[in-house]
């Protein structure tokens, strides 16, 4: 007999078979600004959040911000909003890494200074971010630079976490997971010496998204 | 077969002996356990419902169980369809194995993993290294112990009995810098440009599963410090390594299960990355590992499953048991001898790794119900904690002199003219022994010399109590008349 046997044999002779499961939990959560709690919600942990009117301010924020981090080598994913912007052209004296172009990527991202991506949602009651893998977005950009800057619609906003499963549920995405999906709900932080926080263990050391209308 | 620890009632004594009488340990462990639990109670006050959140991850879990079989076939099935590989696993040794056999054939030498409690259930570095494969942790807490050649001794902060300049003095001995105790960024970054390599370079990533998911067959990990992301992204090739019982259904009720872990854990809402994988990299995904492994890990606890043990699988491992127990703050995690502490540990592990070796277990606790206050899964911890207790007298597991003790107490008690006869005469022949109202105990009986047993009162409080009815006999009818 497999282990697989055995195993499925001794958990089907022991168990009780008597299942009832619950009806999905509803979200309790509502929020009059979703914006405003994604952004206090994120702050808590020393992340940073903007919202800005539109896709130009957004853009306008962005340059302020790769001035003020005086980021010079950027990572990029291949997706919207960027994928139609030329971003290396607005700002020629960064050198830039567009996911899908040639070279090696895994090198420029642990070289990078910037990594640049939207997501798929944000989570209003935890500040979380919901990014997926998928042609053009790595794994990378968003993990090995230092700093994470996500440029997100606004209505991406959803309340919580239950609201979200439900909406991938309703638009029939459920099933089609992609290889890696990823919540983020803040820059990289550990608590492990002494419950002292320090930020930036492994994954990015900033954390900064853009809400545009 | 690696050696696991006894835990017998002399050695249980002896380590919290000597964990209350650490001064440094006794800091950091009443530090790190306040922290934790008000963080938690103010991440519960914070939501709509917490109470009937709860309730539902108790039902999910309840009905989870009683069909997984079933649920467990579902997640073999979409895994697969997604492209990983299952591995099934009956014990420790059959895990090991695998892991092992899947690294030799990529020629690994360096694997990365994040902090994984089944991966210690297992000894799974011991037998890397035996097979000549270095396992690195990379949670920081996990790779401080590595360093430093301990077990965890809690479930989510592994390095926590220790003091920041335990870590510093750590830190320069083994890596050659010279740290003081208080410059945690400094450490911090050290970790990160150290492991950073490493993450890089290793071949393989070994993580755990804190939740998996049936209906996609996808797995989730947790970690705040984005080790969990690396170990899943960077090598070529990743393991996961779950107990068979960490299965949700349907991604609601994972949800419900992520938002409890995260705030019963640290009190976070969510954990800083939540990672769900499903699958390898796919074709057009510009990069990711090319091959996932997941082993169902069964060790015992299929065994436990439908009997009076089987609420234990619905545990979701937050440590939060931990952080409120007494005996835990106490003596800390290594005296339970196992990864597994805290109440969660004193019943998980008898049941797991036998009763008869650590037949001290049952018996680390006061039974006063805190444990199951915090659970979210609301565990009747104390309840396992008594069944324990009982099978260890039904299969005499307890000394025999204990046996020998409480059952003549037991014929003693029910004869109450004998047993005055008695406490009469413990009375008189108590005297040479008794000091300041206690009895100085044998060496044998106590070997921290903390206990003491209080000597028999003068008069009992039979007698007190009669007296006292008489008395107040007297005042009420005075009061009548």
């Amino acid at each position: 007999m497999t282990a697989r046997e055995h195993i499925l044999g001794q958990l089907r002779d022991n168990a009780r078979g008597d299942a009832a499961p619950p009806a999905p939990w509803q979200s309790r959560r509502q929020f009059d600004d979703m914006a405003a709690r994604f952004i206090a919600s994120l702050e808590k942990v020393k992340g940073a959040a903007y919202r800005v009117a539109s896709l130009d301010v957004a853009l306008d924020k962005l340059g302020e911000l790769l001035q003020t981090l005086e980021a010079e080598r950027i990572v990029v994913n291949n997706e919207a909003p960027f994928d139609t912007l030329d971003l290396p052209g607005r700002w020629p004296e960064a050198e830039w890494h567009t996911v899908g172009q040639a070279g090696d990527l895994r090198a420029a991202c642990a070289a990078a200074d910037v990594g640049l991506s939207s997501a798929d949602a944000a989570l209003a009651e935890t500040g979380t971010l919901v990014l997926s893998s998928g042609p053009g977005r790595s794994r990378l950009v968003t993990l090995l630079p230092p700093v994470h800057i996500a440029l997100v619609p606004a209505a991406c906003l959803t309340p919580d976490i239950f609201t979200w499963t439900a909406t991938r549920h309703a638009a029939g995405l459920a099933d089609a997971m992609p290889a890696n999906l990823i919540l983020v709900s803040g820059p990289s932080k550990t608590a492990d010496i002494e419950q002292t926080l320090a930020v930036g263990v492994h994954g990015p050391k900033r954390f900064i998204v853009v809400l545009y209308d | 077969m690696t050696h696991t620890p006894n835990v017998t009632f002399y050695d249980f004594r002896k380590s919290a002996a000597k964990a209350v009488n650490d001064p440094n340990l006794q800091r950091a462990v009443d530090g790190a356990t306040l922290r934790f639990r008000t963080h938690r109670a103010e991440a519960l006050a914070e939501l709509p419902d917490s109470d009937a959140l709860r309730d539902h991850l108790k039902a999910i879990r309840a009905a989870t169980l009683a069909c997984l079989a079933d649920h467990l076939e579902t997640f073999e099935r979409n895994a697969q369809a997604a492209g990983a590989h299952v591995h099934w696993a009956r014990d420790a040794a059959d895990a090991q194995r695998i892991v092992v056999e899947i690294a030799q054939q990529h020629d690994a030498d360096l694997v990365v993993k994040s902090k994984s409690m089944a991966t210690e259930e297992i000894h799974l570095n011991d037998a890397l290294l035996a097979a000549g494969i270095e396992p690195v942790e990379t949670d920081l807490g996990e790779w401080i112990i590595q360093l430093a050649g301990e077990p965890p001794s809690h479930i989510i902060g592994p390095a926590l009995h220790k003091t920041r300049q335990q870590v510093a003095e750590l830190f320069n001995r083994k890596l050659g810098t010279n740290f003081t105790g208080d410059d945690i960024p400094g450490m911090t970054e050290q970790a990160r440009r150290v492991l950073r390599e490493k993450f890089l370079s290793a071949s393989i990533g070994i993580s755990g599963v804190n939740v998996a998911v049936a209906e996609t067959g996808s797995i989730v990990l947790v970690t705040n410090e984005g080790n969990g992301r690396m170990v899943t992204s960077a090598p070529p090739v990743h393991i996961a390594v779950m107990g068979l019982e960490k299965l949700a259904p349907t991604w609601d009720d994972a949800a419900v299960w992520l938002s409890l872990l995260g705030r019963s854990a640290t009190g976070q809402p969510l954990s800083i990355y939540t990672a769900t994988i499903t699958g390898p990299a796919q074709a057009d995904d510009p990069d990711g590992p090319q091959e996932v492994h997941i082993v169902l890990l069964d060790n015992g606890r299929s065994a436990l499953l439908g009997g009076k043990y089987e609420e234990i699988l619905q545990c979701i491992r937050c440590g939060a048991c931990l952080n409120i127990c007494p005996v835990y703050q106490e003596v800390s995690g290594h005296a339970y001898g196992s990864p597994y502490s805290g109440p969660i540990g004193a019943v998980i592990t008898p049941l797991l790794f036998g009763l008869e070796e650590y037949e001290a277990l049952p018996h680390a606790s006061s039974l006063c119900g805190a444990c199951l206050d915090v659970c979210p899964a609301r565990i009747d911890l104390p309840r396992m904690l008594l069944e324990l207790r009982a099978d260890e007298v039904e299969q005499r597991i307890i000394p025999r002199q204990e046996r020998l003790l409480e059952g003549s107490a037991a014929w003693v008690l029910g004869r109450p003219r004998l047993f005055r006869f008695l406490t009469g005469l413990g009375r008189f022949f108590q005297r040479p022994l008794a000091r300041n109202g206690s009895l100085r105990l044998p060496r044998g009986l106590n070997p921290a010399r903390d206990r003491q047993l209080p000597a028999l009162a003068p008069r009992s409080f039979r007698e007190l109590w009669d007296d006292g009815l008489s008395a107040n006999d007297a005042t009420s009818e005075e009061e009548g008349t």
